[in-house]
């Protein structure tokens, strides 16, 4: 078969490539995101912080791209539903990239408290969840792989239950002020994991997308279920 | 207000309705003006196109897509027995006005050609008066009425009026090549078709001219069906209801691959063959 728009479809490729590099590089700020909280490391909570510029900047150019390309190229069919998967994509990174700073400045402002040994076990478990979450999703839009991506909502839902637990857990904090100020912070850690998991879901519901040409969310109940503890953003 | 019910009425279809694997096309509870019923379309031993089943909606615009070769205009060209003037051509099957076949036997050509008009590539004037142009089939289909009228509704309609109201006694050859192709138009509505086909109508002409043109067959669903074969398939994108997608079998006979609303072709077409042509894969 011969590929009469050979240097568009370059180009769109090479889009994507950018984009799954910035996931990599998001997953890997979600780990070090979650080391700055857990340990507590204030040298990774500034690293992930001059990441996010990174993305931030290629955020900017991957618009400009997509722009670029739209106007000139005007994709139809699969390369239209591609296109509009990239540019999804381009923002949910982003916001991503923004969460994984939120967490670090957490990090930040909670540095010398006391803490809870329960409440970090359990950020760190909600860690180890988002962070494949995060792989299977970028690995079902690279292998265009529908059933991988139908995977995710089910991923999702333990992280879900986890932050709609950790209400309970700073209740269990007692009346030690500077334990509350530090649990009440991680809440907010707790609950911009959460809001990476949803978005993995969100690019998981784009490659069905890519692959069906139906946009449906996977999981509304799920996504609902966000604000049940009185946390939502 | 019309426009508007054409709008609804696409939105309404269901591209489950629409969009077929083979065989008949025909669009579900919507009035259709043309359609083919196996028709297939020879040239002396050359079967052009096969086994076509399309069903044109009333007030609607129906593109023909499809590479060079596929049988496009062959198609467009039997819907008002224009192959009739080719020598050798033949056709088989059926081609439904208003559900009577027009290659039937007590069917006059004329006739046909006056309901199904016709608007083609390059703009071809009559070397007579922009009036003349617009009024000469009306007064040769022995039109009794008044001709003033017929000629100015029919330029108004073809977005023209303005332009060369000060000026119908002047050649229509003093025109530019989208007047003229405007005053093509206006001449086949002189007519009062029910159907109105365009074989690649802005293929000569300069893209603001091919807006325009664009523009007018918008309008002009409001009171004709359309039919239009482009070689554009962002014209096709831009200015269709629905699309129909031809291609060629190895023994170069055109058939049709898909027909759905313009929308789900060029955005989620139902054929693998339709999604590597428009994505420009094919080979």
């Amino acid at each position: 078969m011969t590929d009469m728009r050979q240097h568009f479809h370059q180009e769109m490729a090479d889009l994507e490539q950018t984009l799954l590099n910035v996931a990599d590089q998001a997953e890997q700020m979600v780990g070090m995101a979650i080391d700055a909280v857990c340990l507590p490391d204030m040298d990774l909570a500034a690293r992930v912080v001059q990441l996010d510029t990174h993305i931030d900047r290629t955020y900017l150019e991957v618009h400009d791209r997509w722009m670029a390309l739209m106007a000139r190229q005007q994709p139809m069919a699969g390369d239209l539903r591609m296109m509009s998967v990239l540019l999804h994509l381009n923002t949910t990174l982003e916001r991503m990239g923004d969460q994984c700073v939120n967490i670090a400045k957490l990090a930040q402002v909670t540095f010398g408290l006391p803490r809870s040994e329960r409440i970090v076990a359990q950020i760190r478990e909600m860690g180890d969840l988002v962070r494949p979450m995060i792989r299977t999703g970028v690995e079902a839009l690279v292998r265009r792989d529908l059933d991988e991506a139908r995977l995710l909502p089910a991923m999702d839902e333990p992280i879900d239950r986890l932050n709609r637990n950790m209400y309970k857990e700073v209740v269990n904090c007692g009346s030690d002020t500077a334990l509350l100020e530090w649990a009440t912070r991680m809440m907010m850690v707790s609950r911009a994991l959460e809001r990476i998991g949803d978005q993995v879901v969100d690019i998981a519901e784009q490659t069905a997308f890519l692959l069906t040409g139906e946009m449906m969310e996977f999981n509304d109940e799920a996504l609902g279920k966000s604000g049940d503890n009185g946390n939502a953003a | 207000m019309e426009t508007v019910e054409s709008a609804s009425l696409v939105e309404d279809v269901k591209m489950a309705d629409l969009t077929i694997e083979a065989g008949a096309a025909r669009p579900h509870d919507h009035p259709v003006a043309v359609e083919t019923r196996d028709l297939a379309v020879y040239y002396g031993a050359f079967r052009a196109v096969k086994d076509i089943n399309v069903a044109c909606v009333t007030n609607m615009i129906t593109a023909l897509i499809g590479p060079s070769g596929c049988g496009k205009s062959t198609v467009l060209r039997s819907f008002n027995r224009m192959n009739d003037l080719i020598p050798g051509a033949r056709v088989e099957g059926e081609v439904r006005l208003d559900g009577i076949n027009i290659y039937g036997p007590a069917v006059d050509p004329v006739e046909v050609r006056r309901r199904v008009g016709m608007v083609f590539q390059k703009p071809n004037p009559f070397p007579k008066s922009i009036f003349e142009n617009v009024a000469w089939g009306a007064r040769v289909n022995g039109f009794k009425g008044n001709l003033n009228e017929l000629v100015e509704g029919a330029l108004r309609q073809a977005a023209l009026w303005d332009e060369v109201k000060d000026k119908l006694r002047e050649s229509g050859y003093s025109l530019s090549g989208g007047q003229q192709q405007r005053l093509c138009i206006a001449r086949a509505i002189a007519l009062k078709p029910e159907v109105v086909l365009m074989d690649e109508p802005t293929s000569a002409l300069d893209p603001v001219a091919t807006l325009r043109i664009e523009e007018l067959i918008g309008e002009l669903k409001e009171r004709y069906t359309i039919v239009i074969v482009t070689h554009n398939m962002q014209q096709a994108a831009r200015a269709s209801d629905f699309t129909a997608f031809l291609n060629m079998d190895e023994d170069r006979a055109g058939y049709l691959v898909e027909y759905g609303p313009t929308e789900a072709i060029f955005t989620k077409p139902r054929q693998q063959t339709t999604e590597d042509y428009i994505t420009g894969r094919f080979g």
